[in-house]
């Protein structure tokens, strides 16, 4: 297998609040290769999410500890990076798309006007570019029309669209990684598909290693290459699907896979 | 436009409560007036007569009438004990008032909303903690004692003496700013608290958004998130407290200030007339802020529709 895009090592991270300190990751490491889908199984709780914010640094530093042996991406550590050098990798490099597409965006400013930040940030782009960009990145996800997109705001759209909004806000600088926490938990099972394979494809396409955190077997099965599994902060275990379906090793995997009968690999 | 016809029908509906309310307790229960008029050893007919003249008389729905139309023609008589029109003091005392409340009023706020936003960008450090140590021992201290100790510091031998500690001699720029100058200041110490309290729990709460997360994936810096993201969803709280806080900044803060600096605003005008029964001067004023209390929540909502597309 090729070279690993992101090398995540040894990352723990705790929570202090009032006090009390909480172990939410535990020594967490693993590899993302290029072109890959990788998904991060574990049920709520267990830390999933929590690894996706921590590999962009956004976890507060007030209430949050984040230690890690390294978090190499392309051979540079984000884990020895400032928050400035951090800002430029979001969204440029890794970027994230969220479970709750209707909180994810704004309310009160327009779909464009939160697109076009992304490329007059990170590709230093005047308004007027940007806006011919945002539009190329919203075709991209099938939107028919563009312009009358880029003005609505974001209640003013389904979960789908809104869902999509996020896509092309990912996809908007050619990121080496994506990270997709339960990018469809919150649509419905008919949008949930074309969501999906829109992902996949564009995915595909600009050679984007993919990091799908969800708790569906099913969508393991039908999408992803290989899987971690996670339980309460450690990951428990890692294989591809297909040896993941046909012989998981952990007790907790077994019984994942066996709440979720019916999901096979593609 | 049918949402603004909407909205002036609700208000208008509002202000005929709201003078309702005041004309009951005011004028139909209010003090009867007859008597310090007729003088001692008046006659039946004489007594009669000043109660006709007073319009004591007439039924309860003539008199709430003839109190609406002297809202409403802004007609509202002469005050009682000096004879001055109302209309006059009125436009004597209200100019006063505002020169006098505004530059507190609005730096307060603005200070508030600063200390608020730095505050939450330093949420947990000590500078939060330090901002919001001061807001709550500047909201247990007595706003007696503040404009007490601004006066002694700034205003009397035993400190700076730089200003004058009562008065109200404008006459041009410069002499504005010497009269307003410790009236401001001790307005903006006694708001502060409590503003930058209530600032930072708004910049709080939508700081801690979703949508702020997902900018901050994207790379926005913290400035962008506070200034761009935070800001602007709290402006419906913001125009909220600011509007509301307008009518009774005007008449009841101003009242404590105006009291304390011997400055002849409304305030000062108001609290003379409660105490010596002025009522041609009440009717007026709490009238009058009850039209403004009503203009402007019809304002503010229109402020909110153009601030959050999500209302209306």
């Amino acid at each position: 297998m090729n070279k690993p895009v992101l090398s995540v090592r040894q990352l723990s991270v705790t929570h202090r609040l009032s006090g009390r300190v909480v172990n939410v990751l535990d020594q967490v490491s693993f590899d993302l290769h290029q072109g890959e889908i990788l998904a991060l199984v574990g049920q709520s709780g267990s830390g999933k999410t929590k690894t996706a914010e921590s590999i962009l640094g956004l976890l507060p530093p007030d209430r949050w500890d984040i230690s890690a042996q390294a978090i190499e991406l392309n051979g540079s550590d984000l884990a020895a990076l400032p928050e400035s050098g951090l800002r430029k990798i979001r969204g440029r490099s890794i970027s994230m798309i969220f479970q709750e597409p209707l909180t994810a965006l704004d309310p009160v400013f327009t779909v464009g006007n939160q697109l076009c930040s992304v490329f007059t940030r990170h590709r230093g782009q005047r308004r007027r570019e940007a806006q011919t960009s945002a539009q190329a990145a919203l075709g991209r996800v099938g939107f028919p029309d563009p312009g009358h997109v880029m003005r609505r705001y974001p209640h003013q759209l389904s979960g789908g669209m809104r869902q999509r909004v996020m896509i092309a806000m990912a996809m908007a600088c050619r990121p080496s990684i994506l990270i997709a926490d339960e990018p469809t938990t919150a649509l419905d099972v008919t949008t949930q598909a074309q969501v999906l394979d829109q992902l996949v494809q564009l995915g595909q396409k600009d050679g984007v290693s993919l990091l799908l955190i969800t708790h569906d077997l099913g969508i393991v099965a039908q999408y992803c290459d290989r899987a971690l599994v996670m339980l309460d902060g450690k990951i428990v275990e890692q294989a591809s699907v297909e040896e993941l379906f046909a012989n998981p090793r952990h007790v907790y995997t077994k019984a994942l896979l066996n709440s979720a009968a019916g999901a096979k690999p593609k | 436009m049918r949402y603004a016809l909407n909205k002036i029908f609700h208000g208008l509906l509002l202000v005929l409560g709201v003078t309702l309310i005041s004309f009951i307790l005011m004028v139909w229960f209010g003090p009867d007036q007859t008597y310090s008029l007729v003088g001692k050893n008046a006659t039946a007919e004489q007594i009669a007569e000043v109660r006709h003249e007073l319009g004591y008389d007439r039924s309860f729905a003539l008199r709430y009438a003839g109190y609406l139309k002297q809202l409403f023609t802004l007609d509202l008589g002469s005050s009682h004990s000096s004879g001055e029109p109302v209309n006059s003091i009125l436009a004597r005392t209200i100019p006063v008032t505002l020169a006098l409340m505004v530059p507190g009023f609005v730096l307060g706020n603005l200070l508030g909303i600063a200390l608020g936003l730095l505050s939450v960008q330093q949420k947990g450090r000590w500078t939060d903690r330090l901002i919001t140590g001061f807001s709550v021992s500047s909201m247990s201290i007595s706003f007696l004692v503040i404009i007490i100790l601004m006066q002694v510091i700034l205003s009397t031998p035993y400190g700076l003496n730089l200003f004058p500690v009562r008065g109200w001699q404008v006459n041009d720029p410069g002499s504005y700013l010497k009269y307003v100058a410790v009236p401001t200041l001790s307005l903006i110490f006694i708001t502060l608290g409590y503003n930058t309290r209530f600032y930072r729990a708004v910049f709080a709460e939508e700081a801690g958004r979703d949508h702020i997360r997902t900018a901050r994936a994207y790379g926005a810096s913290t400035a962008t998130i506070l200034w761009k993201h935070v800001l602007k969803n709290s402006l419906v709280p913001i125009i909220t407290r600011f509007m509301f806080s307008i009518p009774l900044i005007v008449v009841s803060g101003s009242l404590l200030i105006e009291s304390y600096f011997g400055i002849p605003g409304i305030g000062k005008v108001t609290f003379d007339a409660i105490t010596s029964g002025d009522q041609p001067v009440l009717k007026a004023v709490v009238g009058l802020t009850a039209i403004a209390f009503v203009l402007i929540q019809v304002l503010t909502d229109f402020l909110y529709k153009l601030v959050d597309p999500r209302i209306g």
